[in-house]
């Protein structure tokens, strides 16, 4: 029975591994793998050369770093708000609404964030009536991370959510019931019971987090920058697909994308370590 | 015993496939013998457009890769992408059987399958890409046919006129190395001349002349950002989305809608295209005075309201335009009828009309493209059958392309190449002319194998479309009945009358359209500058001194190494 799931494993994981060779080489498709010329690190070398390298970078660890923050905290503080309401229907209601967006692929929410940033879209509008100028905020370098993990944000702290309201429901309501009979109004409720509760669960998704942490979003950075932003919103993913599908530099895009894997494993090694110590969790 | 079972399920399978194969093989074979002398070996040799048109004893399999438009809806229900009128044309009358192997959808989608089909290094039999350097990348790598022999066995009569209405440049364009590896597509020259489009009908209402100059467009933007024609949204000039450039350059020279070109000519400045200084030197025209001027010019002009306030970041130039929120735009001649189609949907009365800008001291200066820009490459791998199989699909479809049901889209067809003579649309709009007023008669251009090829079928439907008085043309003056027809007509009488009646004062070409050895390294990061530099500037979010920056970095960056090149191939 393991047989078909070795097989699997060895042709779409470990044969396509070979692939990495291409960065030590200047690679020459009708040639091949094989018998392209070797060059050493000179990829690398001349990738490091490039300016690009530093801000993509930089960009890439800023808007992943921030994504990550936020999605751990903005969903916990829903969810806490959302287990203090009382109606079912509503809280029902709230929930299925804000994460909807989850389920909309950032080709769609593109036009949709478009719309709301927009010369002429919602916040313009707004800002309009308070006698400000219009702003182009999809052009502007100095606000495009902000966009871009705030955008980010806005889709996914519903889904996010999901995982808080599910430890919400594990709570014993007799810890609820005593401290209530001990005196806690809602806010310490909260404090002392609830958020207690939920820490084994932000450090263990904020510890799984980190091996994503140079994932800064391609499909959403893609569908949303363009020259003007390269400067702060260019991120490695962006940066190796116009390198080597635009471009064709295959060599040079698969150093680059290698790069950016051999940083990604050291951040798995040490979430998972810090995932064990902190909230003892481990896979293997 | 259920392995057992599939085991003799397929060997049978396969019997039956095989037979069925050979069996059709010999009927064919024989209906062949029958019909056609040239796989009788007694007779002579054939050659000429007998050959260019001959038919294959034996069914050829030709695999491709294929772009298709997902919003396209004009095949029938049942056909595909592997049988449709098209495919079964060339099955009955060349027994070529085309087999798709792959399709993805036009755009980013058929690039990032172009770029991993060439880096597996396993293309198929043919496919058209529409970026040299995909072709050069696959040449370079030794993955392309050579069909230098082949092409000039096989080219129709029809074929070899349009190849020489370029005057060499197509083969130049479709070779490496001094090797045919490809079919080039032959565009019009006229696709490379930008025009100003502009709402005539506003011009009218708000009495203004048609603008000249590069100081009356900004006065005419002017105008029609104040006059709120359009609506609230009112745009001046509209500019370049985030799909299209602020200019042509030497290796996307030509349609691109939305760009400044006609102002980057007027002001004689030709950035993205490498300039012959006369004394064996050459300049990046980006790295010059005249498009430091322009860029001045053009972020003044954004200051103030007349362009495009989302200019960059929209996702298509065509949307404003065709809600009819613009005045102004700049694009090739066929931008009007196709590129704003809706607009006339939407506002019967949009007359949209086409003039060059001049410079100051009255000039029309316009860069000129290269010959064309996608090209049908073809697999080392594939059998000399296949290879002169895809020759006749090339021929076939540049002879019969006017005569095909074009109810379901010719971009079906598979390996289309465009393939027009250089002269098409100015001979075309002189000749649709003289058909409207009288002067010829659509059987005129009844001509088989004639080198402009959609002649005869233009002549005879023009003045369906087109009502009289026929000496200034307005969209009062067409009919939209076939929508189709219409964007045909409208782009060749008004989109291509300054091209054609208007004489060019100065032309200039690239001395390259294509990139050198240290541009396959070093082009991406200097564009990269060069986009960031120039958008910025003229939304102003880059001050005009940050030009000077720009060029100095440009230059230590790789340029002068490649500017060095560039200067190598102008002494050959």
């Amino acid at each position: 029975m393991l047989l078909p799931g070795m097989v699997w494993l060895v042709m779409f994981s470990i044969v396509p591994m070979f692939g990495i060779l291409m960065a030590f080489q200047d690679f020459n498709p009708g040639a091949g793998l094989l018998k392209s010329e070797w060059v050493g690190l000179e990829n690398f070398k001349y990738m490091f050369q490039l300016n690009d390298s530093k801000t993509v970078i930089v960009n890439t660890f800023i808007i992943a770093i921030g994504k990550i923050v936020l999605n751990l905290l903005i969903p916990l503080i829903f969810a806490i708000l959302l287990n203090e309401l009382r109606s079912m229907r509503y809280k029902k209601l709230v929930q299925t609404v804000v994460y909807l967006p989850h389920f909309l692929s950032w080709v769609i929410m593109s036009t949709i964030v478009i719309g709301i940033f927009g010369y002429y879209g919602v916040v313009n509008t707004v800002f309009g009536m308070f006698g400000f100028d219009p702003k182009l905020f999809m052009a502007d370098a100095g606000i495009f991370r902000q966009l871009i993990i705030g955008t980010d944000v806005w889709k996914e702290f519903g889904f996010n959510a999901i995982i808080y309201l599910a430890a919400l429901t594990g709570i014993n309501l007799n810890l609820y019931e005593a401290a209530a009979i001990d005196g806690a109004n809602r806010w310490q409720l909260i404090r002392h019971v609830t958020l207690p509760a939920l820490s084994t669960t932000v450090v263990l998704l904020g510890v799984l987090s980190l091996g994503n942490v140079l994932n800064a979003g391609f499909d959403q950075v893609y569908n949303l920058y363009n020259p003007l932003v390269y400067s702060t919103g260019d991120i490695l993913d962006t940066w190796v697909y116009r390198l080597g599908l635009q471009n064709l530099q295959f060599s040079l895009a698969t150093a680059a994308g290698l790069f950016k894997s051999v940083i990604s494993f050291v951040l798995i090694f040490i979430s998972y370590r810090l995932a064990y110590r902190y909230a003892d969790y481990t896979v293997f | 015993m259920k392995k057992n079972m599939a085991l003799m399920l397929s060997v049978v399978l396969l019997a039956l496939s095989l037979t069925a194969c050979s069996s059709s093989n010999n009927s064919s074979n024989n209906l062949k013998a029958s019909s056609n002398p040239d796989s009788n070996s007694a007779s002579p040799a054939l050659s000429g457009d007998d050959l260019a048109f001959s038919k294959f004893p034996n069914p050829v399999d030709v695999h491709i890769g294929m772009v298709v438009d997902p919003t396209d809806k004009t095949l029938p229900e049942g056909d595909s992408v592997s049988n449709n009128q098209y495919t079964r044309y060339l099955k009955e009358k060349y027994n070529i059987n085309v087999i798709v192997d792959w399709t993805a959808a036009t755009g980013n989608d058929f690039k990032q399958k172009v770029s991993l089909t060439i880096a597996s290094g396993k293309l198929p039999d043919g496919m058209v890409v529409d970026d040299r350097s995909f072709m050069t990348k696959a040449a370079s790598s030794g993955l392309l046919y050579d069909i230098t022999d082949i092409f000039q066995q096989y080219q129709s009569s029809q074929v070899k006129d349009i190849m020489a209405s370029t005057e060499g440049r197509a083969l130049e364009n479709a070779s490496y190395k001094g090797k045919m590896v490809s079919l080039p597509n032959i565009t019009v020259d006229t696709d490379g001349v930008h025009v100003l489009w502009i709402r005539k009908d506003w011009l009218d209402k708000l009495q203004l002349p048609v603008p000249k100059t590069v100081s009356d467009v900004e006065k005419t933007a002017k105008a029609f950002v104040d006059s709120k024609l359009g609506g609230d949204k009112m745009i001046g000039i509209a500019g370049p989305s985030k799909n299209t450039f602020p200019y042509s350059t030497f290796l996307v020279s030509s349609n691109n809608m939305g760009g400044f070109d006609p102002i980057f000519g007027a002001m004689d400045a030709y950035p993205g295209y490498w300039l012959d200084n006369g004394d064996g030197s050459v300049t990046y025209g980006t790295t010059t005075d005249n498009t430091k001027k322009t860029l001045a010019l053009l972020a003044d002009w954004y200051k103030k309201g007349l362009i495009d306030p989302e200019v960059g970041t929209r996702d298509n130039v065509g949307d404003p335009i065709n809600a009819n929120q613009a005045g102004i735009f700049f694009g090739p001649w066929w931008n009007g009828g196709y590129g704003n189609g809706d607009s006339f949907k939407n506002d019967p009365t949009a007359n949209w009309q086409a003039y060059p800008v001049y410079s100051d001291d009255n000039k029309w200066n316009v860069h000129m493209k290269t010959t064309g820009s996608t090209y049908t490459v073809i697999s080392k791998n594939a059998k000399p059958d296949v290879v002169k199989a895809i020759m006749i699909m090339n021929n076939a479809l540049v002879r019969d392309e006017a005569t095909f049901d074009l109810s379901v889209n010719v971009a079906w067809y598979p390996l289309r190449n465009v393939m027009a003579a250089a002269n098409e649309t100015e001979y075309e709009y002189a000749e649709l002319l003289k058909v409207l007023k009288g002067e010829t008669n659509p059987e005129d251009y009844n001509k088989p194998n004639s080198l402009y090829k959609l002649m005869y079928a233009d002549a005879k439907k023009v003045k369906d479309v087109i009502k009289p008085p026929y000496d200034d043309l307005n969209v009062s003056n067409f009919s939209t009945a076939n929508f189709g027809d219409f964007q045909r007509l409208y782009s060749i009488m008004i989109g291509d009358r300054p091209f054609t009646t208007i004489p060019i004062d100065k032309k200039v070409f690239s001395v390259t359209y294509n990139q050198t050895s240290t541009m396959e390294t070093k082009w991406a990061n200097l564009k990269k500058m060069e986009d960031e530099t120039v958008m910025k500037i003229i939304l102003g979010q880059a001050s005009i001194d940050s030009f000077d920056k720009f060029v100095k970095d440009w230059k230590s960056q790789g340029g002068d190494e490649i500017t060095a090149e560039v200067a190598e191939l102008l002494k050959k």
